[in-house]
């Protein structure tokens, strides 16, 4: 039955070399092989269905094929976009020449299950430090670009970029538009996040998606897209879901906002109030001054309004009074004391007056002195102390004469 | 009595202190006749010196208060 090695003379026909595959295919066992619903194609009234199941991470995918009675038993989990575990056999179907797992059994990655395998990613990230808050940037204050990943047309696309140029009319978007779910969001949000990382000009990326079931956010708990923001060297900005949702990318970015309207207000300032709060600073800046002057005027004001100040005569007048009264009491004192002396020396006048011969010469009596050049002239007593020509100094009430003697005695 | 200056050439305090001197002396009594006239003499010119300065000091006064007031 089995024919010689294939040459060029004597090649294998195709039905050989299919059964040959189609016989090491079926020798390989049964897999449980976990993985995400790309594609459901199971038109009632055929027996079988074909799936596309889709790795989460790789850009690789496996065909199923699998009877019409378990599709339909699993309706609920048979779904496009799900997790799904199932156990099959290789097939190798000659008629197309195509390989398939023919699936006997189809489970749903229970709820729990993907929830606990966050879990356990979240602490491993968490270990690793890539959660840290020192590891957070800080975003621009007002970014030359933004970078934008987020589905195309989607309502969180709309929602960040309205909210953004409302607050801001000049701010500058690109916009790299992917799979937010599905098996081809992971690889696609990678992709552009690297492009957008290395745009010079993209100073923030942001991720953004709108609410969805925790299936529907599983690529943005994934392991190597938590791992691509990390190494963004441009801060990114989370704003996935809305408000409860916290995918593990959240705790990785730079800043995660609960929704794409709010990364839209936190990536760029408001313009109005920028503005307003501008002016205000500079209206209390004017107003600071103002205060200062006022204050300085109110200062001045009341010192000026000082007595001194006021009235600087006032002073000068209690001064002046009290010169006056100095100059009035040292009036009266010099005064006083010449007054003084003049009576002690009146009086001593007086006593020279009683000792000496001034009454005696008031009567008409002289005094005649020879006028020796001595120091005390002595007294004419007798015509014998002079010859003619002696000088002599005749004192009488008012005066003194001098005369000489003419002749000698006389009796 | 021996050195006496003219009494042009004392001031008020020395001439009054003189003064005061030459009237004790001629109180105290004792001198010869020459002598007390010749103190008598001096006593008066000494009074003289006196109300001259204090005439002047009086002016002085007077003076001031009248440029003063100008």
């Amino acid at each position: 039955m089995s024919p010689g090695p294939s040459t060029a003379e004597e090649p294998w026909p195709v039905r050989t070399v299919t059964r040959k595959i189609a016989e090491w295919i079926d020798r390989l066992g049964a897999v449980w092989v976990e993985g995400q619903l790309a594609q459901v194609t199971a038109r009632a009234g055929t027996g079988t269905a074909f799936l596309t199941l889709r790795d989460p991470v790789a850009n690789v995918s496996l065909q199923l094929t699998a009877p019409m009675g378990l599709v339909a038993e699993q309706r609920e989990v048979v779904v496009e976009g799900n997790r799904v575990i199932v156990h099959g056999k290789p097939s190798f179907f000659p008629g197309r020449g195509s390989l398939s797992l023919r699936v006997d059994r189809i489970r749903a990655v229970g709820l729990g299950e993907l929830l606990a395998r966050i879990e356990r990613l979240r602490r491993l990230l968490a270990a690793e430090g890539l959660f840290d808050v020192a590891r957070k940037r800080r975003l621009p204050f007002l970014p030359r670009r933004i970078g934008l990943v987020t589905g195309r047309a989607s309502a969180a696309e709309h929602d960040v970029v309205t909210t953004a140029r409302a607050r801001w009319p000049a701010v500058e978007f690109r916009i790299e538009n992917t799979a937010t779910q599905g098996g081809l969001a992971v690889a696609q949000l990678v992709e552009a996040l690297e492009v957008l990382d290395r745009d010079p000009a993209v100073d923030v990326i942001v991720l953004a998606r709108g609410g969805g079931s925790v299936e529907d956010l599983l690529p943005f708990s994934d392991e190597t897209l938590c791992r691509a923001v990390a190494a963004c060297r441009t801060p990114v900005v989370s704003a996935i879901g809305h408000e409860p949702d916290t995918p593990l990318v959240d705790h990785v970015a730079d800043l995660r906002c609960s929704t794409p309207t709010e990364a839209g207000r936190r990536l760029v300032p408001d313009l109005a109030e920028e503005t307003a709060r501008i002016a205000g600073l500079r209206d209390r800046g004017r107003r600071a001054l103002h205060g200062w002057v006022d204050r300085e005027q109110r200062l001045l004001d009341s010192l000026r309004a000082r007595p001194v100040l006021a009235d600087p005569l006032r002073d000068m007048a209690r001064r002046h009074e009290e010169l006056e009264r100095l100059r009035a009491s040292t009036r009266a004192c010099v005064e006083r004391r010449i007054d003084r002396e003049s009576r002690e020396i009146g009086h001593l006048q007086a006593r020279l007056t009683a000792l000496g011969p001034a009454a005696t010469l008031a009567r008409g009596y002289a005094i005649v002195q020879r006028d020796t050049g001595a120091q005390v002239r002595p007294l004419l007593r007798s015509v014998g102390e002079v010859a003619a020509g002696d000088a002599l100094r005749i004192r009488v009430a008012d005066g003194v004469v001098r005369a000489a003697v003419q002749d000698g005695a006389d009796e | 009595m021996s050195e006496r200056k003219p009494v042009a050439e004392l001031g008020y305090e020395q001439a009054r202190d003189e003064l005061v001197e030459v009237v004790r002396a001629l109180e105290t009594g004792g001198l010869g006749l020459d002598e007390s006239v010749a103190l008598w003499e001096r006593g008066e010119a000494l009074a003289k010196r006196c109300e001259e300065a204090l005439a002047g000091a009086r002016e002085r006064v007077e003076k001031a208060l009248s440029d003063a007031e100008d």
